[in-house]
């Protein structure tokens, strides 16, 4: 699910954390550019403001969102050290920025824009090693074929254009068609058509339980930009 | 300052022909919070369509499910907004965001759906967000 913004950043709309050496804002992301992020009802918090850590304060804020403090802030870029959305924290801080919290001293670039995505390396279809479900995955399908009554059809897994990283992976039950790719898979099958075939050769699926988890989740080698939700991407 | 409510009109349809009620003013907030036996989903309905856009077709497909709230009902923020403010009253440790999805049983809040949890989710993943809170909470004995 992308935004209806298109001349504004990718993130608009999205509520996001900003972290800086000072401090780290969260708010919704209004729009981003080499200047300045702007964002809007944010609210700041500093290294053991309020007795709280910058990681204390970020999953609280990840659970129920934040008290606006400003109606709108710009961070110049220079100070920024990365951009990520909230959602990313609901489970605590995401690894790759563990360590990165306490001192914020590196300097990254925020995410880029979305780059023109360069043509995937055909697949052949057929294959039969294209996607991958975890154990997990794999069992929520059966639990839902069965709760869901879906008896007799099979997990459809696509790409179509859209979403905030330019492609957005899709996920239903359906008949097989003419042209799929079928994968047998321990009491169901996937179908893949030929063209979702090419985006989704490597792929995972797995699935997240609990309330905070994020439910079904692609893990694709082969992009080079996904969005914090994980549900869009561009290779 | 309000949105026109020929643009708003198809959004409140969107959830209310779900059956859900819309409440327009704060003692109407009252009067369903009162109610307080059972389970009860309150949600905050909005404009935005980064968000909203995405969240009440989500509702739509959680309603699917057997187990879904005793009762259900819908403010609209920035439209309605002493109704929205009575209702996140009943939630007011939470930061206001909108949309946003409270669960409530037997009046207490046993749930919530913040709107960063919901923007850039598709409406699959909030449904199964919502199931999986109407599993844990709204199942009859």
């Amino acid at each position: 699910m992308g935004t209806f913004h298109h001349d504004k950043h990718e993130l608009h709309g999205i509520t996001v954390v900003v972290e800086t050496p000072e401090k780290v804002f969260v708010g919704r992301c209004d729009d981003m550019d080499a200047a300045e992020v702007i964002l809007l009802d944010a609210d700041e918090h500093a290294e053991g403001q309020g007795g709280r850590s910058k990681e204390e304060y970020l999953k609280r804020a990840a659970k129920f969102g934040v008290w606006k403090k400003h109606a709108r802030v710009s961070v110049p870029r220079e100070e920024v050290a990365w951009v990520r959305r909230l959602s990313e924290f609901t489970q605590g801080i995401p690894a790759d920025l563990k360590g990165g919290m306490a001192t914020a001293t590196a300097v990254a670039e925020p995410p880029a824009q979305v780059a023109a995505a360069p043509a995937p390396k055909p697949a052949a279809p057929g294959a039969q090693d294209v996607v991958v479900l975890t154990e997990a995955a794999k069992e929520e399908v059966r639990r839902l074929i069965r709760d869901d009554k879906k008896v007799g059809l099979g997990l459809r897994l696509a790409v179509s254009g859209g979403g905030c990283s330019g492609l957005v992976y899709k996920l239903d039950f359906d008949k097989k068609k003419d042209g799929d790719v079928a994968i047998a898979c321990e009491g169901f099958e996937v179908y893949l058509d030929k063209k979702s075939t090419i985006y989704l050769r490597g792929v995972t699926l797995d699935h997240q339980k609990g309330l905070s988890g994020k439910g079904f989740i692609f893990k694709n080698p082969n992009a080079t930009n996904t969005c914090g939700c994980g549900e869009s991407f561009s290779v | 300052m309000p949105y026109p409510e020929e643009l708003v009109a198809p959004m409140r349809a969107e959830l209310t022909s779900l059956g859900v009620e819309e409440l327009r003013t704060a003692a109407a907030v009252d009067t369903f919070m009162k109610q307080n036996h059972g389970t009860a989903m309150v949600i905050v309905n909005s404009v935005c369509g980064c968000a909203a856009g995405g969240a009440r077709p989500g509702v739509r497909l959680a309603l699917q499910s057997p187990n879904r709230p005793d009762r259900i009902a819908t403010v609209f923020a920035g439209q309605d907004q002493e109704a929205t403010a009575k209702a996140r009253s009943y939630f007011s440790d939470i930061p206001p965001s909108s949309p946003c999805v409270a669960l409530f049983k037997d009046g207490e809040l046993v749930h919530f759906v913040p709107r960063h949890l919901i923007e850039g989710r598709s409406p699959q993943m909030i449904a199964q967000e919502l199931k999986s809170a109407f599993e844990e909470h709204c199942v009859k004995a």
